[in-house]
This record gives structure tokens, C-alpha cells and sequence, in this order.
């Protein structure tokens, strides 16, 4: 019984630790950064370089562009880390690098655009969504899959940089209306305005798809 | 090809179309390249280039230090042998190097040495005043020293002997070599 005791009291004990979020693991690790332990930024890389490759890449459609503004990210992050205090988490504030690293870019793109690519992980042919597709015509579904992919990457070019950003971010990255707000710095209730506008255009260019 | 697809997508909305693009992801390979070159773009960044200005000048540093060692060695002989040449004036010697007056002032060498004599007679002459109206006569003379006097060091009288020295070793003594 005594020993049942302790071990009860030993696992409240624990549980009163209060476990750190990913905001304050981020801060932490940022911490190292700032303190001279140079390779603690690594860490960042590998946990962060999926979401805003992305980003990068829903927003630009090109694999190359992505990389390469993938990279610059995390070198002006970098090179910015001692300037960061941690009013917000780290997420937002590199994915806010991130974005104005691609508007920037986007300008500068304006006249000319090319379109490349990324595969398409083996993963899909697993989905729901993969298996409503492709329910009564298997032997198309590669077809259907690369026809779909174009037709998507078409339809969010067609929108204005900022609507595309706001439909990557909530849709595709799966962030909430204030976290998007708290990146791209507008309020709650522009980000909902904008996701709908964007959401009304996408449902006219993508019709022949959804019922 | 989409009207194909139209009959079996009436469940599909656009939120589900675009969840279709979490699944464009890049490979490991593409992933491992990334990292390199993530690594390599950092290292530069932290090996800082120095502004082109300061790049230049560590440049040229080599060859403007020895050119200016040139010029000055150049300079310094120049003035040699311009002298060598062109033997400077009284009023210039003044100026240029002091009290070079030698020939000069070697008419009135006898009356500095009477004058000293007097003035090593006494036992601590402290700061007697050397008159250079009295031991010469000429204007130049005068007019490049542009004064009355010079005040001459004291020397205790137990350290050098009266009885043997020189009026022109005491004048040695106070720097002013005749």
C-alpha cells in the first residue's frame, strides 16, 4: 500500500511538471542559437524546412524557386536571430520571413512565370480523397491525378498573391485564422474576407471537379 | 478528361482539392541536397565579406606601403643633395639647423673664451647670461639669433675643475659645440 502511495504521489509529481509547448521548446533552442551554439539551428531546419518549403512552393508553383527561397529564409532567419526576443513563437515570425521573402520575389516575378512541379508522394494513393477520384476508373487515376495537380497549381496562380497566401496558409498548411492574421499582419476578420473571396474564385476555375 | 471525373467527384468540395497538395512533397534526396547547400550558403554568411572599398585598399596595402617608402627615401636624399649643392644661407642655416654658424662665429671665438674665463673663475655660475652683442659685431649675426642672451646650465664647480677646464669645454658641456 506505502509503495502504491509513492508511486501515486511520485506520478502527480510528474504531471505537475508543467510540459514545455512547441513555443517554448522553440524558444529554447533559439536561446542556444543566440548563445553562440551555431549548429542548434539545425534543429529549426529540420523541424520547420517541410512547412515553409510549402508555403514557398504553393505560392510560386515552381520546385527550383521554392528551394532557393527555402534556403534564403533560413539564412535571413539566421542572420535575424539575435534580434529575436520571443514576443511571438518562432513559427509565426519564419513564416513571416518566409512570406515576405516570397512576395518580394512574386514582384519581382510578375512578368514571367515558370511552372515546375513536385511530385506527388506515394502517400495519395492511400487517401479518402484518392479513392473518391478514382472509385469507378483505377486505370485513369495517374492520369487524373497529374491532370489535377496542373489544373490546382493553374487555379491558385490565377488569384492575387495575398488571397493565395491566405488559402496556402489556412488549407494547405492547416494554420487558423489568427495565426494567419498574426503572419501576414491583418486582422481576423480581413484574413476570413480574403479566404472566402479566394475559395468563391477557386470553386469557378475547379467546377469541372466538385460537384 | 475533367467531364470524366465530373460524375464521381460529387462529394468533393475545394477545401478537399487542396488538401490534394500536402501531398506534393519532396523526396529524401531532394531534402539531403538541400541541406548542403543550406549549409554552405550559411558558412559564407558567417565567413563576412568585407566591403569592396576595404577589399581594394588590403589590395593595393603591399604596393602603397613600398611606394610610399620610395617616396620618402627619394625625399630624404633629394634634401641631401640639395644641400650638398646648394650650401644653405647664414639666415637659412639658422633656421634649418641650429646654431650651424661655426664659421661665423669663429671671428668671435676670443672674446666668448674671456668672457667664460671670467665666468669659470666664479665657483657656481648658475645662469649667467653669454651676451652675443658683445662677441659679435656683424647685423646677420644678431638678427638670426634674434636675441640677447642664452641662458647657460649650471654646473656644480666640485664636479668640474676650474683650475683645468677649457673655456671651449665648458661651452661643450652646455650642448653649443663650437
Amino acid at each position: 500500500m506505502a509503495t502504491t502511495d509513492s508511486v501515486s504521489s511520485t506520478l502527480t509529481a510528474a504531471q505537475d511538471i508543467p510540459r514545455l509547448s512547441e513555443r517554448d521548446l522553440d524558444w529554447v533552442v533559439v536561446q542556444r542559437v543566440q548563445a553562440g551554439h551555431v549548429g542548434a539551428f539545425n534543429q529549426l531546419v529540420q523541424k520547420y524546412r517541410q512547412q515553409i518549403f510549402s508555403l514557398i512552393y504553393n505560392m510560386t508553383s515552381n520546385r527550383e524557386d521554392a528551394s532557393d527561397l527555402t534556403q534564403e529564409t533560413f539564412i535571413k532567419a539566421f542572420q535575424a536571430i539575435a534580434r529575436f526576443k520571443g514576443k511571438s513563437s518562432f513559427f509565426t515570425w519564419i513564416y513571416r520571413i518566409a512570406m515576405n521573402t516570397t512576395m518580394s520575389f512574386l514582384k519581382k516575378r510578375s512578368r514571367r512565370r515558370y511552372i515546375s512541379y513536385e511530385t506527388i508522394n506515394e502517400e495519395l494513393s492511400g487517401s479518402e480523397i484518392f479513392e473518391r477520384l478514382t472509385a469507378k476508373n483505377r486505370s485513369e487515376a495517374a492520369v487524373l491525378v497529374h491532370e489535377l495537380q496542373e489544373k490546382l497549381n493553374d487555379s491558385l496562380q490565377k488569384l492575387s498573391p495575398k488571397h493565395r497566401m491566405v488559402v496556402v496558409l489556412h488549407e494547405i498548411e492547416g494554420l487558423d485564422h489568427a495565426e494567419i492574421a498574426e503572419i501576414t499582419k491583418a486582422s481576423v476578420g480581413t484574413v476570413r474576407a480574403r479566404l472566402h473571396y479566394a475559395k468563391q474564385h477557386l470553386q469557378s476555375y475547379l467546377k469541372d471537379y466538385i460537384g | 478528361m475533367a467531364k470524366q471525373i465530373k460524375p464521381y467527384s460529387s462529394t468533393i468540395n475545394v477545401e478537399n482539392l487542396l488538401r490534394l497538395k500536402r501531398f506534393e512533397r519532396p523526396s529524401e534526396a531532394f531534402w539531403n541536397q538541400f541541406d548542403r547547400e543550406l549549409h554552405q550558403r550559411m558558412l559564407q554568411t558567417l565567413v563576412k565579406k568585407d566591403p569592396w572599398y576595404l577589399q581594394v585598399m588590403r589590395g593595393c596595402s603591399s604596393s602603397l606601403l613600398s611606394g610610399a617608402a620610395l617616396v620618402l627615401s627619394a625625399v630624404v636624399i633629394g634634401i641631401f643633395a640639395v644641400r650638398t649643392v646648394f650650401p644653405p644661407m647664414p639666415s637659412q642655416a639658422a633656421t634649418i639647423m641650429s646654431f650651424d654658424v661655426t664659421a661665423q662665429v669663429a671671428d668671435a671665438a676670443l672674446p666668448i673664451s674671456i668672457q667664460a674665463d671670467h665666468l669659470i673663475s666664479t665657483l657656481d655660475y648658475g645662469t649667467d647670461a653669454i651676451s652675443v652683442e658683445d662677441v659679435s659685431d656683424e647685423d646677420t649675426f644678431r638678427r638670426d639669433f634674434g636675441m640677447q642672451g642664452m641662458q647657460v646650465a649650471a654646473y656644480d664647480a666640485a664636479v668640474y675643475s676650474t683650475d683645468s677646464a677649457h673655456a671651449r669645454i665648458s661651452f661643450v658641456s652646455t650642448g653649443l659645440v663650437y
